[in-house]
């Protein structure tokens, strides 16, 4: 397995940001109700995290020390809110279900944690595959959680009818915990456990 | 019985180490167990010198919850009937009038027989449900994790059916009493290991999966035509845990709908074994003369009711009716009754220690009469008191525990 | 050493700063057209959707400007106002509930007021949309508010021309419980208002959404929508919310006045 292929695919299932480190929780909760706001979110982060991760290592040998979690900040800042404006303009409906969300961005601890464990100390490219490999691995939980979350509690994909409910004529009847938010939080732990399962390495130790 | 025993002798074999069917060896164990007392004795000290094991106190449970299930059974045949009676015949089909009718018995109110009838034709497929596929999560897990399959089911699955309307649908029973096993205890590691008390987790899930089946209108009448004609349709009595006694009913207008009488011995709609308090409290004093269940918890949680109650009967509102509601009304409605005696001394999941189990109690009268009557969307309260006190038992025990230690520490001059 | 690490960490935060804010700066102001665009394009969307107009893969500031005329009406006497009377308050393109419900002129306290959905102070003067075709009036649209279970409610009800028959409702915006009180988006419920009247013969406020099912062979029935089932209160809210607004103290003099006329 090349150098950079394993950047990007190990956040994916192996160090996986949201079942692995449990980070980035909050949002995985917010927006996984529908699987298109879900997909939005994640293209968003993917934006977010992959430029922060390059622009910070590229200047990361003249941070100073001192200021070094400010700069990062300024610059996460400044790209979740030019990714906030962007789904504003081009996205409107699903900007106003996503609400603040997308502003939270910010707060993400995976973008931090990702600047500040990976793109201060390795190379532009090495951390621009990183930081898309990070936001691969949330995307990939998001759009399970989102998913499972759509399809069960509104019988829909995409906003397609797959499971035709019965207030539409049809037989399944919406499971309406699934469109409220503790429902992504029994889904993200059933999916550590079938991770962890698969993979006992990745538990902790008791 | 010799004849059984036989059976199990002969086929120890099979099951014991490096037997053919060594893998199963838990299903053995629990029909052993079940049938007999098991074979396998603790042989090695220290021994709690207790005749109460485990095994003993489930079965005291489920003895205290027989005069619930038998109300369960002839209330819900009684309101069934009244129910059909109401409507004019032919106007439904249902499959259990068919099957009455052949046992040349009709759906009168009147008749016991017929109400016992047609009650166990409401209960016992949710019983048979909730045992079945239940049981069959708990086999699955004890065969994974190669452990005793425990008699703890016992408990959740003759208290699940009951805390369940009449008319839900059974793949909603399957559905929600998988989800109280497997989620509510199983993933916590088993009996004994869960926070939250497996059938109100069962529960709560369908609550707020399918909230129009458990909570709305049509939450009770047993019968599929009639979904709103009833007086329940003006939002009457309902299973606490489930719904709308209380909804919007002062006490003047609420003795119009049932007499108090009428809803302490449980003849009205409701969850199938929540609407008589008589019968809970016959349960409850099985429960404390056997020592299984705490009275410190029933007491303090009838007080912490009391006390909130009252303070907001004093207090009034002009727009809130239920601030009137008085606590003896409290008592007999919905699932208060039930869930103080059942669930809230369940002794996995309530405090353990002695002036926890106080403040625990407490908690839950105080949260029951506080979503009752203040939260606009839930009428009752009784399954979120239990389970928030629930999450919160760990933590109080954990503050008297280092209360006790700092005692007996200054006591012994430290 | 000292100072020259001090002068780069000041200048390092300078330029960080400047091209981050330049930045940040180009997306606002670029992208702000759009943004503002697609706001309006939203609340048009919704009056469209009630209009009947076809809007479908054609420019709906176009069928919007050919289909509906805005006006604001005053509630107390019914009358709709001219476009010189406009101002800062008073101005249909941005009507904002929330500073004329506040201000002192242009708005009121409702709290008192019998059947009130749960709203403290309301303004004087609401936003209504004329729906036309080919010059003849065939819809008036009103905007409508107020609470129901966990949130305000903001939402269009469409009357025909005879001011009675009801040509729909949509809420655009709330916080009701999904699956639940949410359902009030559920296409299947909102047809369900299509051709309800509003008033008896006798000019009485009659619409009502009830409990339960309505019984199709009762007398009222066309004046009866059927309940969500499982939020009591939703339902009670919406009932509240269009009762209100039809009212004497809504739209009543308005509709009034306009049935005297014909």
């Amino acid at each position: 397995m090349g150098k950079y292929s394993k950047i990007i695919l190990d956040p994916l299932v192996d160090k996986n940001p949201v079942t692995f480190h449990i980070l980035g929780i909050c949002s995985a909760l917010a927006v996984t109700s529908k699987l298109e706001t879900s997909i939005v979110m994640s293209l968003a982060v993917l934006f977010v995290l992959s430029l922060s991760n390059l622009s910070i290592s590229i200047i990361r040998n003249f941070i100073p020390g001192s200021i070094r979690i400010l700069i990062e900040m300024t610059i996460i800042a400044s790209l979740v809110i030019i990714a906030d404006q962007l789904i504003k303009a081009f996205a409107f409906e699903l900007s106003k279900e996503l609400s603040v969300y997308v502003g939270l961005i910010i707060t993400n601890c995976i973008i931090m944690g990702r600047a500040e464990a990976y793109a201060s100390k390795n190379p532009p490219l090495q951390s621009l595959f990183d930081g898309i490999g990070n936001a691969l691995g949330y995307s990939c939980v998001l759009i399970v959680v989102g998913g499972i979350r759509e399809l069960l509690g509104s019988g829909k994909i995409l906003g397609v009818n797959i499971l035709r409910p019965i207030n539409e004529g049809g037989w399944y009847e919406p499971n309406g915990l699934f469109l409220l938010s503790p429902s992504a939080f029994i889904l993200i732990g059933l999916l550590i456990w079938v991770v962890r399962t698969l993979k006992p390495e990745q538990s902790e130790e008791e | 019985m010799r004849f059984l025993l036989k059976i199990l002798n002969s086929n120890r074999t099979h099951f014991e180490k490096s037997g053919r069917l060594q893998r199963l060896s838990p299903l053995f164990e629990a029909t052993e167990s079940f049938l007999f007392s098991g074979s396998e004795v603790t042989s090695s000290s220290p021994h709690v010198r207790d005749g109460l094991d485990l095994k003993r106190m489930m079965i005291i449970v489920v003895i205290a919850a027989i005069p619930a299930v038998l109300m369960a059974i002839y209330n819900t045949g009684l309101q069934a009937n009244l129910a059909t009676s109401k409507v004019a015949l032919g106007d439904f089909n249902s499959w259990r009038i068919s099957l009455m009718e052949v046992f040349y018995l009709s759906a009168d109110s009147k008749c016991f027989i017929s109400n016992i009838f047609h009650g166990s034709l409401f209960f016992f497929p949710v019983y048979i449900v909730t045992v079945v596929v239940g049981g069959a999560w708990e086999v699955l897990f004890a065969l994974i994790r190669r452990r005793d399959i425990n008699e703890g089911f016992l408990v959740t699955s003759i208290l699940f059916p009951l805390i369940l309307p009449p008319d839900i649908p059974l793949w909603q029973v399957a559905l929600g009493i998988s989800f109280g096993v497997v989620i509510g205890k199983e993933v916590f590691g088993g009996v004994g290991m869960n926070i939250l008390n497996p059938a109100l987790t069962g529960r709560v899930f369908l609550f707020f999966a399918y909230p129009a089946e458990i909570s709305g209108n049509s939450v009770w009448v047993g019968v599929d035509a009639v979904s709103s004609a009833t007086w329940l349709g003006d939002g009457g009595v309902d299973a606490v845990s489930s719904a709308t006694p209380l909804s919007a009913f002062a006490d003047s207008t609420l003795s119009n709908i049932v007499t108090w009488t009428d809803a302490f011995l449980g003849f009205m709609p409701g969850s199938m074994g929540e609407t008589s308090t008589l019968a809970c409290l016959i349960g409850a004093f099985i429960l404390i003369i056997t020592g299984v269940g705490s009275w410190r918890i029933m007491v303090s949680v009838l007080i912490g009711m009391t006390t909130l109650s009252l303070l907001l009967n004093i207090i009034g509102s002009e727009t809130n009716p239920l601030f009137s509601l008085s606590p003896l009304w409290h008592l007999v409605l919905g699932g208060f009754a039930f869930g103080v005696v059942y669930m809230a001394t369940d002794p996995v999941t309530a405090a353990m220690t002695e002036g926890g189990k106080v403040v625990y109690g407490l908690l839950i009268g105080f949260l029951v009469v506080l979503v009752r009557v203040l939260n606009p969307a839930f009428p009752e309260g009784m399954m979120f008191a239990i389970l928030f006190a629930n999450v919160f038992a760990p933590i109080i025990d954990r503050v008297f525990i280092n209360l006790n230690i700092k005692r007996r520490a200054i006591r012994n001059g430290n | 050493m000292e100072t020259e690490s001090r002068k780069k960490t000041i200048l390092i935060a300078l330029i960080v700063s400047l091209i981050c804010s330049v930045l940040v700066s180009v997306a606002a102001v670029k992208l702000r057209p759009i943004q503002e665009r697609n706001k309006e394009l939203s609340k048009i969307e919704n009056i469209l959707e009630l209009s009947g107009a076809d809007y479908k893969d054609v420019d709906l500031f176009e069928v919007y400007k050919k289909n509906i005329t805005p006006s604001l009406v005053e509630l107390k006497t019914g009358r709709v106002l001219d476009e010189t009377e406009y101002n800062e308050f008073l101005n249909v393109r941005d009507f904002d509930i929330k500073k004329n419900s506040e201000d002192e002129n242009y708005g009121r306290d409702v709290s008192s007021l019998p059947g009130v959905p749960k709203i403290k102070r309301a303004p004087r003067y609401m936003p209504i949309y004329f729906v036309k075709k080919n010059g003849e009036l065939k819809k008036i649209i009103f905007l409508i508010y107020g609470k129901a279970l966990w949130s305000t409610m903001y939402g269009f009800i469409a009357l025909g021309a005879d001011l009675n028959t009801i040509e729909g409702l949509t809420f655009f915006e709330h916080g009701e419980t999904p699956g639940l009180g949410g359902e009030v988006d559920n296409p299947r419920w909102k047809a369900s208002w299509r051709g309800k009247k509003v008033f008896d013969d006798l000019g009485e406020l009659k619409i009502e959404v009830i409990k339960g099912k309505v019984d199709l062979n009762s007398m009222s029935a066309k004046h009866k929508i059927d309940g969500l089932s499982g939020s009591t209160i939703t339902t009670r809210g919406v009932s509240d919310i269009v009762r209100f607004w039809l009212g004497p103290e809504g739209y009543g003099e308005f509709i009034k006045k306009r049935k005297e006329a014909r």
